[in-house]
């Protein structure tokens, strides 16, 4: 710390804060292990002091810096280490609620809530589009009697590259048998952007919206390709269909493979690492079903990374971060393909969509060749 | 509450605000005047345009080609430059004498500015940044509806009883509708008495690099430029464009982070944007989602930029845009 600096307390502020944070920080005793695990910390000195922050919160002052808040990826390795179990980056979303309300809010954001709020999805994209990424698939409009609701979701509806998931997964599902459908065009955003702006009072108009339709057409098992619409139907969704039940993928599949209805068929003779997008493992828990998938496929040999399953390094895409320019030499992704690069595996294979645009756009950055980015999804398509 | 100046049984007509700058029009004026047609013909009134400046009266012509029935026009070289006294006691003066039922302005630095110094001098209310507008039906009120991610959502606002019913719009937000050269209006003159101003304009300076999201023409460089951006800004300055780039150009210090185009960069709206040697990753295409026509130039013919663009060239750029940039000097002389 350097000079001292005076600070007033006062009750109305701590009331304010504490309300807005809904108490989250109030367990927190100081040890600091938060900020040391934060991978912010990689790239730079000081740029997401954690503990100082839960502790002006705690004492009733308001964050002394704007840009911290906004940095935080949500990708909870804080969380995962903290010995009082406080979920810092809900008080960070929940501190950026606050930040709305003053209008001190980063450029861009306001027009991706607008695109969601007339498009459906943050991109911009024409909702009529949305089904587009199926061309020459056939794929079918859910019915109440199909066994699952396949969730496609914004990224892989629109975006070129990861619209290869979304069909790779389409294939799957057709040759395990397996009867399911999409919402096609009406299917929309599920809403990970607004939550993770923390804009709280659009986030909660939209869920309950959004809720509804997922009773209406009679969901219950919903599959999504992205780990943070599977986040987000679990832990941010009411149930109103009764017994809606939000998988991801891998889950789904993984439970296909211990069925015996999903068979590899083919050998795929590659060395591959993977990547635990933190939506998946350290916010859902969901470790080893993309692991037994990788491993039950014949020739594929899984190398583990230094920093692997609770201790994975976050891609840098996550809490909004999609939508906010970080700048190269900071960009986590950069370090994590290079963890990658080390174990001397041919494929990175991950499981969500916003992890594979940040490390393929690092291969780029850093320069790394010899190295491809796949999705789980993709190698499973080619081994059946 | 304070009464407005005038009352909703004396005003008539629906007005748009012509802001100039330089002797040209602001295009959020021409995009009003679109919608204000619509708005003007569902209620049967019409629709003036006010024109306030030194030497200006020629840019009447085009907002009558852009649906104007009617334009009224303030001359005074003491309206050369845009000055807030100046310019709201003028316009102050023209709205009272004429009584407008609806004034619209455009929410640029100065429109806003002027919007709301007006306002408040004529007892009114007034929507600001509105992202669309409409008519109540039955009472045909002016809706106005605004941007709320600042803390609310949406929200419609009305002024039933206060006159103009007056509202800024944000430039993009409605199309600029097609001229019509034939159309015909009226032009007046009016004699509004203008006096000196208490601010003095010591200097003007204008930013080297103007708001790329304002620029009509976007000639963009993405990686597979290696860096050359030399052909590129020729082609742009041709066509009184500005440059572009994709993150991989700017990551590689090529460009400014200020040209970035994109997710994470700006999202601009073109009427022409030249997208050379970019792959057409989404994160960069929702930058030019809006643009109104994009050739791209690639040399693989499989590259999914193809996918948004209206003209596509296969070929190395460095082979084509100097072939590009000497027919469009042939076509110039
Ligand atoms: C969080 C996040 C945010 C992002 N935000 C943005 C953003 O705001 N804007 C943005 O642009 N990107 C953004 N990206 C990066 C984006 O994913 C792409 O990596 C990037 O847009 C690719 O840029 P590019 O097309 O210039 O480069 P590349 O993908 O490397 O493509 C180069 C292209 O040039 C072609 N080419 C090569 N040589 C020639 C030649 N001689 N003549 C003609 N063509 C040639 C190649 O065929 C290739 O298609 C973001 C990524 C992330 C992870
Ligand atoms: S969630 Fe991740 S990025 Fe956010 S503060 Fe915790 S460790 Fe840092
Ligand atoms: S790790 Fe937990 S207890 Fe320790 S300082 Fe951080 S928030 Fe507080």
């Amino acid at each position: 710390m350097g000079a001292m600096a005076e600070v007033t307390f006062d009750d109305a502020t701590w009331e304010r804060l504490f309300q807005i944070t809904g108490g989250v920080f109030a367990p927190c005793f100081s040890c600091g292990v938060c900020t040391a695990s934060c991978p912010w910390g990689l790239v730079g000195e000081g740029k997401v002091r954690i503990r100082d922050l839960v502790r002006r919160i705690q004492l009733g002052l308001d964050p002394d810096s704007e840009e911290s808040l906004w940095l935080c990826t949500t990708c909870a390795a804080c969380v995962a280490s903290c010995p009082r179990g406080v979920d810092i980056p809900e008080g960070f979303l929940a501190l950026r609620s606050q930040a709305w309300r003053e209008g001190k809010v980063p450029r861009n954001l306001h027009a991706v809530l607008w695109a969601v709020h007339w498009d459906a999805n943050p991109y911009r994209r024409p909702p009529t589009h949305r089904p587009l990424w199926a061309k020459g698939l056939e794929v079918k409009e859910f019915t109440p009697d199909d066994e699952v609701l396949y969730y496609v979701g914004c990224t892989p509806s629109y975006d070129r590259r990861i619209q290869k998931v979304a069909r790779s997964l389409v294939e799957i599902l057709k040759r395990s048998g397996v009867s399911f459908g999409t919402l096609g065009e009406r299917e929309r955003c599920c809403g990970d952007s607004i939550r993770s702006f923390g804009h709280d009072a659009y986030l909660r108009r939209y869920v309950e919206g959004h809720a509804k339709l997922f009773a209406e057409v009679g969901a219950k098992t919903v599959v999504t390709t992205s780990p943070h619409c599977y986040d987000m139907f679990r832990r941010y969704y009411p149930d109103l269909s009764g017994g809606f039940q939000p998988l991801h993928y891998t889950e789904y599949l993984a439970r296909l493979l211990e069925e015996g209805r999903l068979r590899f068929t083919r050998e795929v003779p590659v060395r591959v690492t993977y990547h635990d997008p933190c939506y998946l493992g350290r916010r859902n828990g969901v470790y080893e079903e993309p692991r037994k998938l990788l491993q039950a496929i014949p020739g594929v040999e899984l190398v583990e990374m230094r920093e692997n399953r609770e201790q994975a390094l976050c891609c840098g895409g996550g809490g909004g971060r999609m939508w906010m320019e970080t700048k190269p030499e900071e960009r986590f992704s950069n370090l994590r393909v290079q963890q990658a690069a080390e174990t001397g595996a041919e494929l990175l294979v991950t499981a969500c969509p916003h992890c594979i645009t940040c490390l393929e756009d690092s291969l780029k950055v850093v320069g790394i060749s010899g190295l491809r980015v796949v999705d789980v999804a993709e190698i499973v398509a080619q081994a059946m | 509450m304070v009464e407005s100046l005038y009352k909703p049984e004396e005003a008539k007509g629906l007005w748009v605000y012509l802001e100039q700058t330089d002797g040209k029009l602001e295009g959020v004026g021409l995009e009003l005047l679109g919608k204000g047609r619509a708005l003007a013909d569902a209620l049967g009134d019409k629709l003036t345009g006010v024109l306030l400046g030194d030497g200006v009266e020629p840019l009447a012509r085009e907002a009558i080609s852009h649906g104007a029935d009617e334009v009224l026009v303030v001359e005074n070289p003491r309206l050369d430059v845009y000055r807030t006294d100046t310019y709201t006691n003028a316009l102050f003066h023209v709205v009272r004498s004429h009584k407008p039922s609806i004034f619209l302005l455009g929410a640029t630095p100065n429109g806003r500015d002027l919007a709301a110094r007006l306002a408040a001098r004529l007892r009114t209310g007034l929507t600001a940044d509105c992202v669309d507008l409409g008519i109540e039906e039955g009472t045909g009120l002016l809706l106005g509806i605004t941007a709320g991610f600042g803390g609310g959502i949406l929200a419609t606002i009305k002024c039933p009883n206060h006159r103009p019913q007056m509202a800024t719009v944000r430039p993009g937000v409605f199309p600029r509708p097609v001229p019509e050269a034939k159309r015909r209006g009226k032009i007046r003159r009016l004699d509004v008495p203008v006096q000196e101003s208490a601010i003095q304009v010591l200097e003007r300076r204008v930013g080297a690099e103007a708001d790329l999201t304002t620029a009509k023409v976007l000639v963009i460089g993405g990686g597979g430029t290696r860096g050359d951006f030399r052909l590129l800004k020729e082609l742009a300055d041709l066509l009184g464009g500005q440059l572009g780039a994709t993150r991989v150009a700017v990551d590689a210090g090529w460009a400014p982070r200020e040209w970035q185009i994109g997710q994470t960069g700006y999202v601009t709206r073109p009427k022409l944007a030249i997208v050379c040697g970019a792959s057409g990753a989404m994160q960069f295409t929702v930058g030019i989602e809006g643009a109104e026509t994009v050739v791209a130039i690639n040399i693989d013919g499989e590259a999914p930029i193809f996918e948004y663009a209206d003209y596509g060239i296969v070929d190395d750029v460095f082979a084509f845009l100097p072939a590009l940039i000497e027919q469009i000097r042939r076509l110039k002389h």
